[in-house]
């Protein structure tokens, strides 16, 4: 390796910063748009993990990644305030949600009210528009509905327990380039 | 949600409304028509299926788009 090659390197990792251990950065550096680099570096990989795993794992690739984001989910809202009604608990998960997902609570027009009861089921439908995983997969060429989006399922359904302490689940009904429609199956 | 059909775009082919979850269009006369707007949740699968590129969606959210490389626009932006 040559002198002039390592002052380089030693050049590009020096500032004259003054960096003090109480100093809280205040905003994120670098320039989000400087990050794009980054970001479309972590969307390559995460769609390369996926699509090895499914090769390797097949079907039970969603059971996998289910279980991921379940625990994930579970974990996160621990931290979170407890709530029993359902309009509060989706409160809490927008909120955790917040700058990689965003939902709003949908209803078809003929249905009265949003929470619905059909065949002895009672569901919320949730239209998600923003999303980290379909920007993900979208990027990588890949089918939306499989494991990656599992790992959202089950984020959702693990905050959803952790918040009401109710059981619950989740289930695509529709995956679109612009917004996802899915059934919060409360139980 | 306002859904408009350019009816001399629209070839019949009808895969908007095979393809739309929320039975939002039905075929009249060979020509689509947006017969239940407020039952559409603005996933726009519809504009994605559309061979004749003749759906218009007003008062949609457009969700965040991170898949698209700022490199590659600015490149775009260039020659068109
Ligand atoms: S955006 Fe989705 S729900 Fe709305 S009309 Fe198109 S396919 Fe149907
Ligand atoms: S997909 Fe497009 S061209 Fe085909 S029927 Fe629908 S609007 Fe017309």
């Amino acid at each position: 390796m040559s002198a002039g090659y390592i002052d380089e390197m030693h050049e590009a990792f020096h500032s004259d910063l003054v960096y003090r251990s109480e100093d809280i950065p205040l905003e994120c550096s670098p320039k989000p748009r400087e990050m794009e680099q980054t970001l479309h570096g972590v969307m390559k990989l995460n769609g390369l993990v996926i699509r090895s795993l499914e090769e390797i794992a097949g079907r039970g690739a969603n059971a996998v990644t289910y279980r991921a984001g379940k625990k994930f989910g579970h974990e996160v809202a621990k931290y979170f305030q407890k709530r029993e009604d359902v309009e509060g608990a989706l409160h809490e998960l927008s909120d955790l949600l917040r700058g990689q997902y965003s939902f709003e609570v949908w209803k078809p027009e003929d249905k009265e009210t949003f929470i619905i009861e059909e065949n002895g089921e009672t569901f919320i439908y949730l239209v998600f528009h923003d999303c980290i995983v379909r920007q993900t997969l979208r990027r990588n060429g890949l089918e939306q509905g499989g494991p990656l989006c599992q790992t959202l399922f089950g984020y959702v359904v693990g905050a959803i327990e952790e918040i009401t302490g109710r059981k619950a689940k989740l289930e695509i009904v529709h995956t679109g380039p612009n917004a996802c429609l899915k059934k919060l199956i409360l139980k | 949600m306002e859904i408009h059909v350019d009816k001399d775009a629209c070839v019949g082919c009808g895969l908007c409304v095979k393809d739309c979850p929320m039975n939002v269009y039905e075929l009249q006369n060979n020509v689509s028509v947006a017969v239940r707007p407020n039952n559409c949740m603005g996933c726009l699968s519809c504009h994605e299926i559309c061979p004749a590129q003749a759906l218009e969606h007003r008062g949609i959210y457009a969700a965040r788009r991170h898949y698209i490389d700022i490199k590659v626009c600015e490149m775009l932006r260039k020659v068109v």
